[in-house]
């Protein structure tokens, strides 16, 4: 049987790709400048790895980045710090990843334990649902914004919030709709951003978190503080960022 | 009074471990924003839905966060997060086994997709033969063009995927070859 005299697929794609060896470059080089049909195929199998890539990219509709950003910030923030003094050799590193694989294990299944609706509002939102969003702010552009306080949620992105909590038939008169992280410190009007807050609540309510909120605020624009810092804390847990910026394990009493 | 709670910050800022930390952060958090699309896109080729692929995703980071801590290699990171998110992927699939076949992702599957999804998916006689096509590929051919599309390159598909370049090549080659049969029909 004779040989084809032309170039395979395979070899067009690695000299596209410039992974030929040097001897097999130049024979292959050599041979598609005196070949046209050679040359006509790399171009259709350039043409048809465009079109896919084309069709491949448009096939995904992805929901906004902001909400699973924070979230990864939170849970980054959650690792702790690294091991210190000279434990760091690749034992200490194992046992953090493993301590981490852990985290992540444990944080799975209780995402799978709460998983079933409905989730009941609380001081404190659930980090899954509630990670927190944040607008691509800097300090000098969010401190630049008065500091307005319970900006209006608009009414359509407040019934998602109460639908995502499972809060379908409760009273929307029980619970306001708040930001986790507040947009005088840069978050967004975003689902990830908001959860109900149960306005009978608990000693850890609205108004404990607004003072929580204008002392960060206060930090940030004063050079004190990351805004990115203030924003994790705030998500991460913002009883425990009040009880750290007040000093105090108990909201002090509003002056 | 702003002065104490000043000192309370900058002991917690400025401690020697925390800036690099910070450092590490932030550097994790812009290769989120630079990848976290392809690999979402990625992920759901393997029939997960979109909320798995967001929590798989941030194992994939966390991973990523303290491999950059460690003080592990830097050199390409984009191979290295693609292989990670295709390990872990394989796991879920093992342990959720009868899960939906992978193939292009239905747009239903996305909880909030932009206006008009309809439009965004095979829309055209020539997508549709193109997607069957593909749905028909071996899975290591349809994952070798997943990741071309997404611009791997050979190498690092190969290391992904486990296969030699010659191999990647040969797969890639088949695939194109299929699709093109399929797009004149």
């Amino acid at each position: 049987m004779a040989r084809d005299p032309h170039l395979s697929d395979p070899q067009l794609l690695m000299e596209l790709e410039g992974e030929l060896s040097r001897r097999a470059a130049t024979k292959i080089g050599r041979h598609l400048a005196a070949c046209g049909k050679c040359r006509a195929r790399r171009r259709a199998l350039e043409a048809m790895i465009a079109d896919w890539t084309r069709l491949q990219r448009t096939a995904v509709a992805l929901p906004s980045g902001d909400g699973p950003r924070a979230l990864l910030r939170a849970r980054i923030g959650r690792l702790g710090p690294p091991p210190a003094g000279p434990a760091r050799g690749a034992l200490a590193h194992g046992k953090l990843t493993l301590a981490a694989c852990a985290l992540i294990v444990l944080a799975a299944a209780m995402v799978k334990h709460s998983s079933p609706r409905p989730v009941w509002a609380a001081a404190v939102p659930d980090a899954r649902l509630t990670p927190g969003a944040t607008l691509r702010a800097t300090r000098e552009s969010v401190c630049a914004q008065p500091n307005t306080k319970n900006r209006a949620v608009p009414v359509a992105l407040r019934r998602k919030v109460f639908e995502s909590y499972g809060l379908r038939d409760a009273s929307p008169r029980d619970f306001e709709v708040d930001y986790l992280i507040t947009p005088a410190l840069g978050g967004a009007d975003d689902i990830h951003n908001l959860w109900p807050q149960p306005y009978r609540s608990t000693v850890w309510n609205a108004e404990v978190k607004d003072a929580l909120e204008d002392r960060l605020r206060d930090l940030v624009c004063g050079g004190a503080l990351d805004l990115s810092e203030a924003q994790r804390e705030i998500a991460a847990d913002w009883i425990a960022a009040y009880k750290k910026y007040f000093h105090t394990d108990r909201p002090l009493e509003p002056r | 009074m702003a002065d104490v709670f000043q000192a309370g910050v900058l002991t917690l800022t400025g401690g020697a471990a925390r800036p690099a930390c910070s450092a590490v952060e932030d550097e994790v958090v812009a290769l989120f924003d630079e990848y976290r699309e392809p690999l979402l896109r990625y992920l759901t080729t393997f029939g997960v839905c979109a909320a798995d692929a967001e929590e798989l995703l941030q194992d994939v980071f966390l991973a990523l966060f303290l491999h950059l801590r460690g003080g592990k290699s830097r050199a390409n990171l984009r191979g290295w997060l693609f292989r990670v998110a295709h390990n872990l992927a394989l796991k879920r699939r093992q342990r959720d086994r009868g899960g939906a076949v992978a193939g292009l992702p239905a747009p239903a599957q996305t909880p909030d997709p932009a206006p008009n999804p309809e439009d965004q998916l095979l829309h055209g006689q020539l997508q549709k033969r193109l997607a069957a096509a593909y749905r028909a590929l071996p899975e290591r051919d349809r994952r070798c063009l997943w990741l071309r599309a997404e611009g791997l390159n050979y190498r690092e598909i190969a290391a992904v995927l486990e296969i030699s370049l010659g191999a990647v090549a040969l797969s890639l080659a088949r695939s194109l070859a299929r699709l093109e049969r399929c797009a004149e029909r």
